[in-house]
């Protein structure tokens, strides 16, 4: 299974947990708030898993890349 | 649809992750502390608390922490522990908590303009009254008594220490907002000033705001670092082999601080309020109006979770995946402790680089009592708090040098 993983912009509170932790992946927009870095590479689905784990405000969003489903990471 | 009052208590990881992350849940802890903690971030609920979270959090990123942790705090450690190094003995809750305040002091924007023992200690005193205020819930003494006390402490420290502090900060923004090139510190005191109108603050709750940051910064740590000694000088006892790793190995000691975080979280129990009906994953259902005491002292020491020695200290152990080692004890969701990275670092993962990982103030501090020697004082043995209901050490005598 492949998993894609976004920001919900207005869940997010500018913790930078993930900007931290894969800021090859994440960066701040000029509000502070995260977002993906245009043209990353597609990060595996054990890292997804854990950036996700990770963000307090469960604004990082992961979905299957298949269904657009989205996973409930725990 | 049915209101209730009745109380149901969380005692399994799943439940307790699960109800942190439910937006239907309030936070009720601080529902007796008003007189400290209205209004104040961790009270805050839905877009109120999202929209001043997103503004401290930019002082509480690893950036900032790493400055703190690798730039300011060890000389600040060094500098308070060095009179009592001298003296040969400290009294480890005195210490902690002046430690740990000189520390919280710098996050919280309190300036200590005379830099005099007199003045830090008067700083200290106020704090101690505003620690009151945020756990009067398991207070054991008279807390109406005790909140005009601590109402009283708020105006004397405010004019002694905030006002000072909010008029050289204000002047410094003013500064900055006509081109200058000026330095502003870089505070929670500060950053409510940029960002006062945009949050709609009032001097109220500017006031409650830094008091908070101040205790919480200063409290949590304090009685962390008293717990860890305390466990790590049990622990040696057991396992002499590890006297070496308490006084060079900062991951090792970073695993002890976790593990006295997850046998003693800060608060031995969570409370959220029901906004509206809530089912967790389990299939437990919270009515609106129930009450959620999350009960951390027990699903920290889960042994499905944690093996069968859950209740003992153990920083060799390895939790499973999704479970942090220091277990719920900072909460979890958007109440998430803001200053968990601060106080405890991040969780070192394998391949870890110790050079550039963050071990968080706690674990600096304790290694640093280790290495100048830090031991019971075989005649004066620790003696717990009995004026709260909360396991504090009341005072924890100890020997220091060789």
């Amino acid at each position: 299974m492949a998993y894609r993983i976004s920001v919900d912009h207005d869940a997010c509170m500018s913790s930078g947990k993930c900007v931290a932790d894969a800021p090859e992946l994440f960066r701040f927009d000029d509000d502070e708030i995260a977002e993906p870095v245009p043209g990353a590479p597609a990060p595996s689905d054990g890292r997804i898993v854990d950036l996700a784990r990770n963000c307090p405000s469960g604004a990082l969003v992961v979905t299957d890349a298949e269904t657009g489903d989205e996973v409930d990471v725990g | 649809m049915t209101v209730t009052d009745e109380t149901i208590v969380l005692r399994t990881f799943a439940d307790a992750k699960d109800a942190y992350r439910a937006k239907d849940l309030r936070q009720s802890l601080y529902d007796e502390g008003e007189v400290v903690m209205d209004g104040v971030l961790v009270n805050l609920h839905g877009d109120e608390h999202r929209n001043r979270r997103r503004v401290e959090n930019r002082m509480f990123r690893r950036d900032v922490f790493d400055q703190y942790e690798r730039a300011l705090f060890p000389a600040v450690t060094e500098r308070t522990v060095a009179p009592h190094l001298a003296a040969g003995k400290v009294d480890l809750v005195q210490l902690g908590h002046e430690l740990m305040l000189n520390l919280a002091a710098l996050t919280a924007g309190i300036d200590r303009p005379k830099g005099t023992a007199e003045e830090t200690a008067r700083l200290g005193e106020y704090n101690a009254k505003f620690i009151q205020g945020a756990t009067l819930a398991h207070s054991t003494g008279d807390k109406d008594a005790q909140r005009v006390v601590i109402a009283q402490a708020l105006d004397d420290w405010d004019a002694e220490f905030l006002a000072p502090s909010v008029e050289r900060r204000r002047e410094l923004l003013d500064r900055e907002a006509a081109g200058e090139d000026v330095d502003v510190p870089r505070d929670v005191l500060a950053t409510l000033l940029r960002h006062r109108d945009e949050l709609d603050l009032d001097d109220a709750v500017i006031r409650r705001e830094v008091a908070f940051f101040l205790l919480a910064g200063a409290h949590t740590s304090a009685t962390a670092f008293v717990r860890a000694i305390d466990h790590i000088l049990g622990w040696l006892e057991r396992h002499p082999e590890d006297a070496a790793a308490v006084r060079e190995d900062a991951l090792f000691m970073q695993r002890c601080v976790h593990e006295t975080v997850r046998l003693n979280p800060s608060s031995p129990t969570g409370r959220r309020r029901a906004l509206a009906p809530v089912t967790l994953r389990s299939g437990v259902h919270i009515p609106q109006g129930a009450t959620v005491v999350i009960d951390l002292q027990v699903l920290n020491r889960d042994p499905e979770l944690f093996g069968p020695d859950a209740a003992e200290f153990n920083p060799n152990r390895t939790p499973p995946p999704g479970v942090a080692p220091f277990g719920l004890s900072f909460g979890a969701g958007v109440h998430v402790c803001i200053g968990q990275d601060l106080a405890a670092g991040v969780v070192a993962r394998p391949g870890t680089d110790p050079d550039t990982h963050l071990y968080g103030l706690v674990t600096g501090a304790v290694q640093h009592m280790f290495g100048v020697g830090v031991r019971r004082d075989p005649d004066d043995p620790p003696q717990r708090d009995a004026a709260t209901a909360r396991p504090y050490w009341g005072t924890y005598p100890v020997l220091l040098g060789e």
